[in-house]
């Protein structure tokens, strides 16, 4: 047995770590869209590896143990690391099938809580600040009158164009993909907070665009923060981080800008089809054989 | 209907949720003069009474007559109701990630000093 078959699900971690510093001088567009790929590539990669793994446990199936000199079959790795990866599969599977399911069903009591009747927008009469962009076909707003009083007439604006931003971007699939990333393989959890984070930096840079004022988004950002309860530390600090990006120039779209985060995705990319493919190969064999 | 508006223009149904916001953020029920004041930027008279109407219509709004014009507020109900249903949701769950477009996050005393301190600064020079 080989280091080669654990190589695609470390390489792909590796990649993970890079990718984040990949799209520091990215548009909030490309790294959003960038760090969503590289989450899934890397999860599809650390998924083929372990199953190549977990496989390896079949070896023990006599059919199989005879053809253990054929190329393209590993030698079986030692058992308990193929037990090992089976069980971290079986978890991957038993998170993601949480993970999403919560999703949905967020989102389900979301919509249900009104239909707008202005075009997008629903209003709750709450004290608590919250606007929160619920997707659908078309998604709409849902905001709350706390939030609505914290803020003056141009800043409303600025929260409708955030929040429309959302919804006309579909952030929530990117995001739903770096959480399903995520809950397969938690190495990815920091993965998942960097794609939401993107997705706040894409829509306030859109907000901005739409009322052609980075300082009035920046306080705009700052004020709502303020207006929530200060009890938890939940995102706190990349809301800090949001309005220092706001009050520094518009970032520009060139080019080059697109070179390392491209380069980051198409390795990942390789990596997966890789493991992807001595996956395969292996399940072909055993199927094959038995 | 899609709404699909490029940068610095406006779709009209961003309209009509601004004047909607508006109107819900009001301590009581708003004349279209006080809409278009309440609104923070350059928005024709007429355009700001058509969209109050269009609201009426769509059952958004209801009015009175006040001296001798209108005065339009959020129908009470349905906000109430989705008061309630969001924050069952949101209140109900440990795992608040799964709702990640939020644009108020929670603050640490840390975070909030800096931004109180960041609102009170000058923007940085480009």
């Amino acid at each position: 047995m080989t280091l080669a078959v654990y190589l695609p699900a470390l390489l792909s971690l590796l990649l993970v770590a890079v990718s984040r510093l990949a799209v520091r001088h990215a548009l909030p567009a490309v790294a959003t869209r960038s760090l969503a790929l590289a989450a899934a590539g890397a999860a599809t990669a650390y998924t083929c590896c372990l199953g190549f793994l977990a496989l390896t446990l079949l070896d023990d199936v006599p059919p199989l143990s005879a053809l253990d000199h054929l190329p393209g079959l590993p030698k079986p790795v030692p058992g308990p690391v193929a037990v090992v990866a089976a069980g971290l599969l079986l978890w991957g599977a038993v998170r993601l099938v949480r993970d999403q399911r919560l999703r949905r069903d967020t989102t389900r009591r979301l919509r249900a809580a009104g239909t707008p009747r202005a075009d997008g927008l629903v209003v709750a009469d709450w004290a608590a600040p919250h606007a929160v962009a619920v997707p659908g076909r078309p998604g709409h707003v849902l905001v709350t009158t706390g939030l609505l009083r914290a803020l003056d007439g141009r800043e409303r604006r600025v929260v409708l164009a955030h929040e429309r931003a959302h919804l006309r971007h579909r952030h929530d699939r990117l995001v739903s993909m770096a959480a399903a990333a995520a809950a397969v393989n938690p190495v990815l959890v920091p993965l998942r907070e960097a794609v939401a984070y993107q997705a706040e930096r894409w829509a306030d840079e859109e907000a901005a665009a739409q009322v052609g004022d980075r300082g009035l988004v920046a306080r705009c950002v700052a004020k709502a923060a303020l207006a929530a309860s200060p009890v938890l530390a939940l995102g706190g600090t990349s809301v800090v981080d949001r309005v220092h990006a706001l009050r520094r120039p518009a970032p520009r779209g060139r080019w080059t800008r697109l070179l390392v985060p491209g380069a980051v995705v198409a390795g990942i990319g390789v990596v997966t089809l890789v493991a992807a493919a001595e996956f395969a190969a292996l399940a072909a064999a055993w199927l094959g054989a038995a | 209907m899609a709404v699909n508006a490029g940068a610095g223009r406006r779709p009209h149904g961003a309209l009509e949720a601004e004047i909607l916001a508006t109107l819900a953020a009001a301590d009581g029920p708003l004349s279209a003069t006080e809409v278009q004041r309440a609104l923070g930027h350059e928005l024709a008279y007429n355009t700001v009474q058509t969209i109050l109407i269009r609201l009426l219509e769509k059952d958004a709004v209801q009015r009175r007559v006040r001296g001798r014009g209108h005065v339009y507020w959020v129908k009470h109900e349905a906000a109430s109701e989705a008061a309630r249903r969001m924050s069952a949701t949101l209140a109900g769950r440990l795992d608040r990630s799964a709702v990640l477009q939020r644009f108020a996050a929670e603050l640490d005393d840390d975070d909030a000093r800096t931004l109180r301190a960041l609102l009170a600064e000058p923007p940085e020079a480009p």
